[in-house]
């Protein structure tokens, strides 16, 4: 397996050199950017395998970066880094188009799985972004489209054990399941979270006025 | 606004003539029809208003900023006080009162340019001399108008001074709010940051210890700055479990990670499974060894679910010894207490997890 190459996007330059010391050797970083306008053409031009975006930009959210390149650049994927407590924020950039939700506070080695995984086409919840999607899913208004509307009993006990704090290891060996079939499971969860038109999910991106 | 004291430029791009009417009508933001018929009324007045219009035309400048030639502003000088004295003229006013307006309308000039202030009050005082001397002349307009010339006459001397002062006291007012603001943000960070900053400095060897001073001014410092986003209003019970969480990272230095899905108010029931959780918490702070826990706290109709977990050491649950209450009592109990269920799962080596439960009621 190569070495991932990474981006950093984050308006903080000290966070900035945190990561970097924090991935080590586990991944080539290949550019940093503090603003969207520095985000978009550095992403363009290193064509890098993941970029870790911080959700708040002074010059625009983290999914004005996604949407300045996704079109260019659809090979490039997006996990998504804050503190940020908010719900809207973390949906908003998740329905743009990142694969996955991190808070500020994970560990070098969990980072560097994370990349990993969202670099092979994978999603990355963490614990909070589950329990915000467990929310958006769970309340009893009336499904539009069952496939895309509601969470499978399955996707909810995966859903659960994350919000718990449970790694995909542990989830898969709690309800007898192989490590990648948990995987597949997250990653429709990601794309019923991205396509569905359930109204809590498009008032919240609403509210960030992304779509 | 146009800088006070500087005369508009013409508008020539939407002008009919010279962009005379255009310009003033732009600098007092008026329709310039109404600037035009005011022309053309004045030139009903023995032509003052041609007179005026060419002064104005020769005294404007083509561009803001750009002052006009010297003997551009003689000849447009000359033509107003042409227009002036036609428009007295027209008025059928006496020959003294031309007079007297003309010593007048230099002593304000003077004293609008607050230069030879002397002068020129000793100018207006003249006019207004003249005018009272003579008055009686003027018949039964007498008594009126004199009154008056004196209070027009006063506006024009106190006027751009008044409008000044007031101007002024508008600036000092904003500039006094603004460092108000300055001294309450200084303050702020001087009782916080800083004194964080020092501590910081003091206890530098101890990087657990600064990790969390870091992270309770971070927390501090951010509900500040975004009060709307506090999750802490003690009346929910995610809002209370935040607070618990915080609390034990402050208090043990260890990470504590709140996730959650549904809320609920917070009841004498829900108060109790959130002083459970925080003993679960500081439980696994202080014996497990972990640096994070991670607790999740579900609610929907039927129950509410309280998780926190820890990948420390785990313990075996007979060898704890009887006189730690915390589990039995503080938990355990607690939860029985009110209605509800507490379930321990760990295993040495491989962490611990608490799972409270708690009914709700059908209210």
């Amino acid at each position: 397996m190569s070495v991932r190459r990474v981006v950093i996007v984050d308006d903080h330059g000290l966070f900035r050199a945190g990561v970097r010391t924090e991935l080590g050797d586990a991944v080539e970083i290949v550019g940093e950017a503090a603003t969207v306008g520095e985000a978009i053409p550095l992403i363009l031009e290193t064509d890098p395998d993941v970029v870790l975006l911080d959700v708040h930009l002074p010059d625009g959210g983290g999914q004005a970066v996604i949407a300045g390149v996704a079109l260019e650049r659809p090979g490039v994927r997006f996990l998504a880094l804050s503190v940020s407590d908010a719900a809207e924020d973390v949906i908003a950039v998740v329905r743009a188009g990142a694969r996955g939700y991190v808070t500020k506070t994970i560990s070098g080695e969990e980072l560097t799985e994370a990349i990993d995984r969202v670099a092979e086409g994978d999603a990355v919840f963490s614990p909070r972004l589950a329990g915000f999607v467990l929310d958006a899913f769970g309340s009893g208004e009336p499904v539009r489209d069952a496939e895309l509307d509601e969470l499978t009993a399955r996707e909810r006990e995966v859903l659960r054990l994350i919000a718990r704090g449970y790694r995909y290891k542990e989830i898969a060996a709690s309800l007898h399941l192989s490590v990648k079939t948990v995987e597949s499971h997250v990653s429709s969860v990601l794309r019923k979270l991205q396509l569905s038109s359930r109204h809590e999910l498009t008032r919240w991106a609403a509210e960030r006025r992304m779509i | 606004m146009a800088e006070t004291g500087t005369i508009p430029a013409r508008d020539r791009a939407n002008g009919v003539v010279a962009g005379v009417a255009a310009g003033i009508a732009r600098a007092l933001g008026v329709d310039p029809t109404l600037v035009r018929l005011l022309f053309a009324l004045l030139t009903l007045a023995a032509g003052a208003g041609i007179a005026l219009y060419l002064a104005a035309a020769l005294l404007m400048p083509e561009e803001p900023g750009v002052r006009t030639s010297r003997a551009r502003r003689a000849v447009g000088l000359a033509l107003l006080l042409l227009a002036a004295v036609a428009v007295l003229n027209g008025l059928g006013l006496p020959a003294f009162v031309q007079l007297a307006a003309a010593i007048a309308a230099a002593g304000v000039f003077f004293l609008w340019r607050r230069q030879q202030r002397l002068l020129g009050t000793l100018l207006v005082a003249a006019a207004g001399v003249l005018l009272l001397t003579r008055g009686g002349d003027l018949g039964a307009g007498g008594p009126l108008l004199t009154p008056a010339a004196f209070a027009g006459g006063l506006l024009l001397v106190v006027g751009p001074w008044l409008w000044r002062t007031v101007q002024e006291r508008d600036a000092e007012r904003t500039r006094r709010i603004r460092s108000e603001e300055r001294a309450e943000v200084a303050a702020r960070v001087h009782d916080s940051v800083l004194q964080t900053l020092a501590l910081v400095q003091r206890e530098a060897d101890d990087p657990k210890r600064v990790a969390q001073l870091a992270r309770r001014q971070e927390r501090e410092l951010r509900g500040w700055l975004y009060p709307e986003g506090q999750l802490f209003q003690e009346d929910t019970l995610v809002a209370a479990i935040g607070n618990a969480a915080a609390e034990v990272e402050e208090l043990h230095g260890v990470r504590v990670e709140v996730a959650s899905a549904g809320n609920a108010p917070l009841d004498n029931d829900g108060r109790a499974v959130v002083l459970a959780a925080r003993e679960a918490m500081a439980n696994a702070a202080r014996f497990s060894g972990a640096d994070e826990v991670s607790v999740y706290a579900e609610a929907d109709a039927e129950a509410i679910n309280v998780f926190v977990r820890d990948r420390g050491a785990g313990f075996d649950r007979e060898a704890v010894p009887a006189e730690r209450r915390g589990l039995a009592e503080s938990i355990e109990g607690r939860m029985t207490r009110h209605g509800g269920t507490a379930t321990i799962m760990s295993n040495p080596g491989e962490g611990t997890e608490v799972e409270l439960t708690l009914p709700r009621k059908a209210s």
